[in-house]
């Protein structure tokens, strides 16, 4: 099958989309416990809001900010109505997430062939 | 290029986090060199809302709550949630449903993300009480 959101070819029982998350399957979904707004089942996007704190908090960059700041754009967007919208700013977040997890492992990186040569030179402490 | 399985990336970052927890439960960040710095508060002397998680997550590892808390207060409120958030990712990706969550508003996402930034700038002030939340400050009152 072939996702409606995006087009990548998924496994025919797949219950999201391998490429973006997208719900596949009519009634998979868990509807959202949203009141007032009603957004048809099936439309979640995800939001990547585990992911935007875990980098800003770990990789410990302003990187992880913008994140956060597009993990809620998804939401707003979502109640909004705005899927096409809200999985734009799915991507950005997803984005910034990737941005901060690899400056923080760049950083590692960086640190461990600086301790290296400080054990090479005598001068690591 | 092949993407990797499902299961494959799973178990890749279950391992992986087992291996950092292990290390973190046998290596004081504290005091010994096996974690990097924080590179803010290498390269700037600043801390970063994040400093002191990884000291903190030592001390929830050895059953030490109270200073956890010292070390980063806000990553102790926060890892509740980011387990269960975890959690909830991976069932999604394993069985197409994730754990029951609840809706939060862009707002409340926002408030978050100021609370983040805000507890950035306040451990940072030489202010009392600000001046507590610095990672391992409020260890000096007990």
């Amino acid at each position: 099958m072939f996702c409606p959101q995006c087009g990548a070819s998924n496994a025919d029982n797949a219950a999201v989309c391998a490429q973006c998350g997208r719900t596949l399957q009519a009634g998979a979904a868990t509807p959202l416990p949203v009141t007032g707004t009603v957004i048809p089942p099936g439309t979640t996007v995800e939001n990547y809001l585990v992911f935007a704190i875990l980098t800003t908090v770990l990789c410990c960059l302003p990187a992880g900010i913008p994140a956060i700041v597009y993990s809620a754009q998804v939401n707003g967007k979502l109640l909004q109505g705005d899927l096409a919208g809200a999985q734009a700013a799915a991507n950005n977040a997803k984005m910034w997430c990737w941005i901060s997890l690899g400056l923080g492992l760049a950083w590692v990186g960086v640190v461990i062939v600086l301790m290296m040569f400080g054990v090479l030179s005598g001068l690591h402490h | 290029m092949k993407r990797l399985s499902t299961r494959t990336m799973l178990a890749g970052g279950l391992f992986l986090g087992t291996v950092g927890l292990v290390l973190l439960r046998v290596y004081d960040p504290a005091s010994s060199g096996v974690f990097p710095p924080c590179p803010l508060h290498y390269l700037t002397g600043l801390y970063c809302p994040g400093c002191g998680s990884l000291r903190a997550i030592h001390q929830l590892l050895l059953g030490n709550l109270r200073d956890a808390w010292a070390m980063n207060p806000l990553t102790c409120l926060l890892l509740p949630f980011l387990i269960y958030g975890l959690a909830s990712q991976a069932l999604l990706r394993l069985r197409g449903r994730g754990l029951p969550q609840v809706f939060l508003p862009a707002a409340s996402i926002r408030a978050l993300c100021a609370v983040i930034v805000l507890f950035g700038i306040l451990r940072n002030l030489p202010i009392h009480p600000f001046d507590l939340l610095a990672p391992g400050a409020m260890l000096r009152l007990w």
